[in-house]
């Protein structure tokens, strides 16, 4: 028995129902009996969509990355590796046009819904002429189109359909760790599949070691600037807080507070939104949406949240506060992204990063290394 | 054994899985899915709420419900078995019914899966009028509930009304209302509610 969604043999996850037997391991994604046929779904692409225009110039680096990855992608995978703010989305825009170009699939898979919505807007205008439809979890009434930006767990949805598949950050939640997932994300792809990444964990190793890739690096901005290498603060818990409040009173720019619970979040929240203009965001927040654009319109200085900006949001002139008290809860690739959130664009290069933890943290001293090797290419 | 909900192999037991009959969610699942026995009322009705409908519950009945995982049939009910066994010796029990439409789609009614190892006698005979699928439906549009019931069976001695949830209390009330004429006594008893009281 195999199920065909995730591909699962293993006999313990099969159960016996009404219905007849269906898969255990993948029923988060709603029952496919074993004799169920999920064939892989229809949908014309315009193949005159292909055309795409940017607003701006892309650096040298990008366009040789661009092209070589366009190069590669119809004969195998590949791996694209660059620094957080490296434009991967700007480097994949090449190779989805010539997909388009052949009337062929493509889908932009990617961790959070936030930056789904902010992705479908950028390709619509970067490609004028193509349909782009946005697929998560409260938005799926439509779900074709010539270019698909869907969350990762819309996959489900596409068997086996994508001729081109992209799939941003990999190594985060909730791809990180999840093979139920991984699997029902490799079966939406027949063609290839474009794995983007800041870092490459022992997850991504598994998968890629399966498959035919090529690596692809890029270590640098489109500034041509320096990785922003945080200063980092080791005391107490209440003393990391006064020294989180000093930093703020001396701050002009906004800022973005990561902490690593929701109470903490909201906590906080309460605490410095006496002394300072502040809001709050938290995944299952019901003005989560409306917090996240009054930052964007600059009616707050700061934003206290959780990892739910850690990655894909790009915030002109943004700096990071991130407060560490529990152990492990973030780790060297989430460090990677929060500190990527700075120094993001070609105009707004500069910014400060700052980690307060209250214990002594290998994974700051992990993504610092990382920062400083980035930054040794330059 | 694997945990049905978190999927973790499951090394630890409870007496009552030991002695008894096993358990299928493992005991941090378990701890989280925590009995909480009150009484709510629906207007005037009085019903025995055993969960607080959020957290774990609520995960559990929409991949019961909406995903179609028979397999949960039987964690709901394990920690209240005996109590409404117990409780409600005598009775027959009457489930509120549920839209014909998503039966069919599930392939199984999924109150007599739940309510199943009780091995309490069934009252036949109530159905819907029209097939309204309350899913999505704002308060006022569930409203319609309470007179879309008819029964068409004999009349009954001691009823006990089930249901997984309570949302706004117009299902209950409407099968309390129409089965009220054929019964000698009537208890209802719901699974999960989102509030304390209900006013319809």
């Amino acid at each position: 028995m195999e199920c065909k969604r995730c591909g699962n043999k293993d006999p313990t996850y099969f159960y016996k129902g009404h219905r007849g037997y269906y898969c255990r391991r993948c029923i988060k994604f709603k029952r496919v009996l074993i004799d169920e046929d999920i064939s892989e779904i229809n949908y014309d692409v315009n193949s005159a969509s292909f055309d795409y225009e940017f607003n701006y110039e892309l650096t040298p680096a990008q366009v040789e990355v661009s092209k070589k990855a366009n190069g590669l992608i119809t004969n195998e995978d590949v791996l694209l590796y660059c620094v957080c703010g490296a434009g991967k989305t700007e480097i994949c825009v090449e190779s989805i046009s010539s997909y388009l170009a052949k009337g062929l699939k493509v889908c932009y898979a990617i961790s959070r819904k936030e930056v789904v919505i902010e992705l479908a807007e950028r390709f619509t205008s970067i490609f004028p002429k193509a349909k782009v439809t946005a697929v998560y979890g409260s938005h799926h009434d439509e779900i074709y189109g010539d270019l698909i930006v869907c969350t990762t767990h819309q996959l489900y949805r596409y068997h086996n359909s994508f001729d081109l598949l992209i799939l941003d950050e990999v190594d985060a939640f909730p791809l990180k760790g999840n093979e139920t997932l991984m699997d029902i994300a490799l079966k939406s792809s027949k063609g290839h599949i474009i794995f983007s990444t800041a870092t490459i964990d022992s997850d991504l190793k598994r998968v890629l070691s399966k498959r035919k890739y090529q690596k692809i690096s890029l270590y640098t901005r489109p500034s041509n600037k320096p990785l922003i290498v945080p200063m980092t603060y080791r005391n107490i818990k209440l003393l990391c807080l006064m020294r989180m409040y000093k930093i703020m009173r001396n701050m002009t720019n906004q800022a973005i507070i990561f902490v690593q619970s929701k109470k903490l979040c909201k906590l906080l929240y309460i605490l410095y939104s006496k002394f300072f203009s502040s809001t709050y965001v938290y995944s299952d927040l019901n003005k989560r949406n409306e917090n996240i654009s009054n930052f964007k319109n600059k009616q707050y200085q700061f934003i206290f949240s959780t990892t739910v900006l850690e990655r894909g949001i790009t915030i002109k002139n943004v700096n990071v506060i991130i407060i560490d008290f529990i152990k492990n809860r973030f780790d060297e690739s989430s460090y990677i992204q929060m500190l990527g959130r700075v120094g993001r664009g070609i105009d707004n290069p500069n910014g400060e990063a700052y980690v307060l933890t209250s214990y002594k943290n290998k994974n700051v001293i992990n993504a610092i290394e990382y920062i400083n090797k980035a930054n040794s290419y330059l | 054994m694997r945990c049905l909900f978190c999927d973790k192999e499951i090394t630890k037991y409870s007496i009552k899985s030991i002695l008894l009959y096993e358990d299928e969610l493992c005991p941090e699942c378990r701890r989280l899915l925590k009995v909480n026995r009150r009484t709510v009322s629906v207007d005037k009705l009085k019903v025995e709420t055993f969960f607080d409908y959020d957290g774990i519950y609520r995960s559990l009945l929409i991949q019961y419900k909406e995903c179609y995982d028979e397999a949960l049939k039987n964690v709901f009910i394990y920690d209240l078995k005996e109590y409404i066994a117990f409780k409600y010796l005598g009775y027959k029990i009457l489930y509120v019914p549920s839209s014909n439409k998503k039966i069919k789609e599930r392939g199984y009614n999924h109150l007599e899966l739940m309510f199943e190892s009780l091995n309490f006698k069934k009252v036949e005979g109530l159905r819907i009028k029209e097939d309204l699928i309350q899913e999505g439906k704002n308060a006022k549009e569930r409203k319609q509930m309470i007179n879309n019931y008819i029964y068409e069976g004999s009349r009954q001695n001691k009823v006990l009304i089930v249901d997984d949830v309570l949302t706004t209390g117009s299902s209950i009330r409407g099968v309390y209302e129409t089965i009220f004429p054929y019964a000698n006594k009537i208890k209802c008893l719901v699974l999960a509610s989102k509030r304390k009281r209900f006013h319809i």
